[in-house]
């Protein structure tokens, strides 16, 4: 299941960073390596971009992204 | 003498690197620049026993892999210019991050210190770091701070000491057994990753030692686990390495091969093993006891950032800095007009009349004059903003409006300056910094002055109001609707020519709300005033006696003719006239010949033929010349050129029935002439801006592109409404 599929206010488990490259590689410096678990908390209007806790801070990514983001429940 | 010792600041943004160096260095900081880009370096001097340390804070960064501009500056500074020292600023709130950029530094070989920063809010968050046991873990001396308030700098400082020492300690130990060449060891440990990844580093490593002057200037192993990254700058940095191209064929091997051996690739391998070794660290030194409860960040995003309340209210927000800042802003506006009134007053009294005094009057005063207005909105604008930045709320902003603004190839963060843009063009040109990638950077500094600013008001409020008396309102904000859809097409056509290139990520920290400092907020408004009031007082102060001295010189050597003639002609015409207005009229159709015969009338006589497509005579054409430097100078050389003088403003009667009574001008002229006003190339202080912060090739390009889109729009827009209005 990709990030991008899950709703808000659910809690997921990063299970692998799809893609590496600069946003592959920028998403896992943020800290979505495996294993670590995440919140969706929200997202903004009309599928804006999506507000992701992880690691202890909040921070935001495009739906886009969260689409290269591998996840479990 | 005190020996210096070069200490970089550095860390992730937000973490206080700037609090902190405030704290270490009192007030004696000076702002500069990083050679070739435009990010503002801050640079300032602490004394410490019998050590001066020369303390550069660098931009916050989150990771050494060179992804925005401000990285490749951090990156760059620290392996060109070798600092002592590097002073890790980490967030203790959010500490794992954090470690993995002093992980980096520490891996570049520079000695590390790190400054357990916001160990306030971490106590209150209940998260317990036992810095002793961290230090012995990673190998890095850490010391608990507070940047705002200061505590804990002394002991930073002497940590700092005892580093430098130990440093030297070393490099003498290891001058003095030169006989052997091995290369000199690294003063703190490196972080170690898994056996598989260590096991290609080693030979990787080895290969690359082999050139030992490529090794003086870039650390091996970190060279190697760059090249296992597939860091571009690691690869290119290669081409002055004598086996440069067997390391990089090494390199892809290994890469391939840890692949397929992790089922993913190397780069993100390396990451995930980083924070292994970082978590390894951690356990142990950080005690976390969470309360459950939502904090009070949490409470106020429940509502800024709300499905369907969070986007009105930032709109109310916006309003709302508006509304300010032009009605706060009026009245040091009009103050600062008043005083460059009188001064321009006293000069006309003490200097005697001359050149020099129209020189003095009329160009400096009025040109220098006319931009320090402005300064008193800036410092209001900037306070809002800088208070919105500091707060956090910003990065709220960049939340709500990325989904729209991404439609057109802007991203979340191109909103504020676009919205500054309505206020003036410099700071929003400046504001575009807090953009991470060039070209969205650029394409929002290209989209900018579309936004109508305020020195282009005054313009369309003289046409509008003469020619379209019943809508004027109307028509000027279909100006202003005009401007910000245009930018919109403007940048969607930019994104897919010129700035052309894979999507940026959108991937922004989102911090808490914090209480802006007085002294940060200051900080921020003086930096930004002061570069603006800099322009104002070099280029434009150069701009304005050029523009004087091409609409003064050359002088007509027929004056006395002329004037006689005038004065002839208006015998006859303006018979019932008395005396005093006659001589009003002569002395009005000399200052439009003086006009016509200086350079800005040849340039008016010269362009004419390429303005003529869109309806302008001569005179719009000289109207347009001196628009270059300021857009509200237009009013006023309308003011000249219709004979009322050139104290006119927008608001004169005598100008608007002057404007009526020209055969040459109509309703479809003067929109045509307000479109042209909004789209050509904006004045010399906003292309001074966009200049150093895009580029002498963006600002030449800024120009070419302006004037040309201004003439087809405006073309076009002639034509749509050639049947509405009649020519
Ligand atoms: N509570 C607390 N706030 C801090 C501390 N250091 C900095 N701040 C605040 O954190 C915000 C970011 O600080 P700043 O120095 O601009 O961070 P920079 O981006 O790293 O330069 C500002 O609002 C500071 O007032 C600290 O030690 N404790
Ligand atoms: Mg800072």
């Amino acid at each position: 299941m990709r990030l991008s599929d899950t709703r808000p206010g659910t809690a997921f488990i990063v299970d692998k960073v799809l893609i590496g490259g600069e946003i592959g590689k920028r998403l896992a410096d943020m800290g979505f390596t495996q294993g670590t678990t995440g919140h969706y908390i929200r997202g903004a209007f009309l599928r804006g971009p999506l507000q992701i806790r992880i690691r202890g801070y909040d921070l935001l990514i495009r739906r886009c992204e969260a689409r290269l983001i591998e996840v479990k429940i | 003498m005190k020996k210096i010792i070069s200490v970089a600041l550095a860390g992730n943004p937000n973490a206080g690197k700037t609090s902190l160096f405030n704290a270490l260095t009192g007030s004696h900081h000076k702002v500069g620049n990083y050679p070739g880009v435009t990010v503002e370096k801050l640079e300032g001097f602490v004394d410490h026993g019998n050590l001066r340390f020369k303390i550069v804070d660098l931009p916050g960064i989150y990771s050494l892999t060179a992804y925005s501009l401000d990285e490749v500056v951090a990156r760059d500074f620290l392996i060109e210019e070798k600092p002592d020292i590097v002073v890790d600023v980490l967030d203790s709130t959010n500490l794992e991050r954090n470690l993995y950029l002093c992980l980096q530094f520490q891996e570049l070989g520079i000695p590390v210190v790190g400054a357990l920063n916001m160990t306030d809010e971490a106590e209150e968050k209940g998260i317990k770091i036992n810095e002793t046991l961290l230090s012995e873990s990673l190998g890095i001396p850490f010391v608990k701070t507070v940047g705002t308030s200061g505590k804990g700098i002394k002991d930073l400082l002497d940590k700092t000491a005892a580093l430098v020492a130990s440093k030297n300690s070393k490099a003498a130990e290891h001058a003095a057994s030169t006989k052997s060449l091995k290369r000199q060891e690294p003063l703190q440990k490196v972080p170690q990753y898994g056996e598989e990844i260590e096991s290609r580093l080693a030979p990787l490593t080895k290969l690359i030692e082999s050139d030992r002057a490529f090794c003086d200037r870039y650390p091996p192993r970190w060279i190697a686990i760059k090249l296992l990254e597939n860091d571009e700058n690691a690869i290119k940095k290669m081409q002055d390495h004598a086996k440069g191209q067997e390391i990089i064929t090494k390199a892809e091997s290994d890469r391939a091969w840890i692949t397929g051996h992790f089922g993913k690739e190397s780069e993100i391998v390396i990451t995930e093993q980083r924070y292994g070794y970082i978590r390894g660290a951690m356990h142990e030194t950080l005690i976390q006891s969470t309360s459950g409860r939502a904090s009070f960040t949490e409470y106020i995003d429940r509502l800024t950032m709300n499905h369907f309340l969070g986007l009105p209210l930032f709109f109310l927000i916006i309003y709302g800095i508006f509304k300010l800042t032009f009605a706060l802003g009026e009245y040091p506006a009009a103050l600062l007009e008043a005083f460059f009134g009188s001064l321009a007053t006293l000069a006309q009294i003490v200097i005697p009349e001359g050149f020099f005094r129209s020189l003095v009057v009329d160009g400096i005063i009025g040109g220098v004059g006319g931009v320090f207005s402005f300064v008193p909105l800036i410092v209001i604008l900037f306070l809002c903003i800088s208070i919105l930045e500091d707060t956090g709320y910003m990065s709220r902003a960049a939340f709500l409006t990325d989904k729209a603004l991404h439609a057109f190839g802007l991203h979340g963060q191109s909103f504020m300056p676009l919205m500054l843009g309505f206020g003036c063009s410099v700071p929003a040109i400046m504001a575009t910094r807090t953009l991470k990638s060039p070209r969205d950077r650029i394409a929002t500094i290209l989209a900018v002055p579309f936004m109508s600013c305020g020195a282009k008001l005054p313009v369309y409020v003289l046409l509008a109001g003469t020619f379209f008396p019943k809508n004027a309102y109307n028509i000027v904000m279909l100006m202003y609707l005009g401007g910000v859809v245009l930018s919109m097409f403007s940048t969607m056509l930019l994104k897919r020519t010129v700035l052309r290139g894979p999507s940026t990520a959108f991937v922004m920290e989102l911090p808490p709300y914090r209480l802006p400092t007085w002294k940060g907020v200051f900080w921020h408004v003086w930096g930004k005033t002061w570069s603006y009031i800099k322009k104002a007082g070099s280029i434009i102060l150069v701009a304005s006696i050029v523009i004087w001295a091409i609409t003064t010189f050359p002088q007509p050597r027929d004056e006395v003719e002329k004037t006689q003639v005038f004065a002839a002609d208006f015998a006859v015409t303006m018979a019932e006239a008395s005396q005093e207005e006659r001589d009003l009229a002569v002395e009005r159709a000399l200052d439009e010949y003086r006009l016509e015969y200086s350079i800005a009338g040849k340039i008016g006589k010269i362009i004419e033929p390429a303005i003529r497509p869109l309806g302008f005579n001569w005179k719009l054409g000289v109207a347009l010349v001196p628009s270059f430097s300021a857009k509200e100078i237009v009013v006023s050389t309308l003011g000249i050129l219709y004979g009322s003088g050139s104290e006119e403003n927008e608001e004169s009667e005598s100008l608007r029935q002057a404007l009526q009574r020209d055969p040459g001008l109509n309703p479809l002229t003067a929109l045509t002439f307000m479109v042209f006003i909004l789209i050509m190339p904006p004045c010399l202080a906003s292309l001074a801006a966009i200049r150093s912060e895009a580029g002498g090739k963006w600002m030449l390009f800024q120009v070419v592109y302006s004037m040309t889109l201004a003439w087809i729009v405006s073309f076009i827009v002639r034509l749509i409404a050639l049947p509405f209005l009649g020519a």
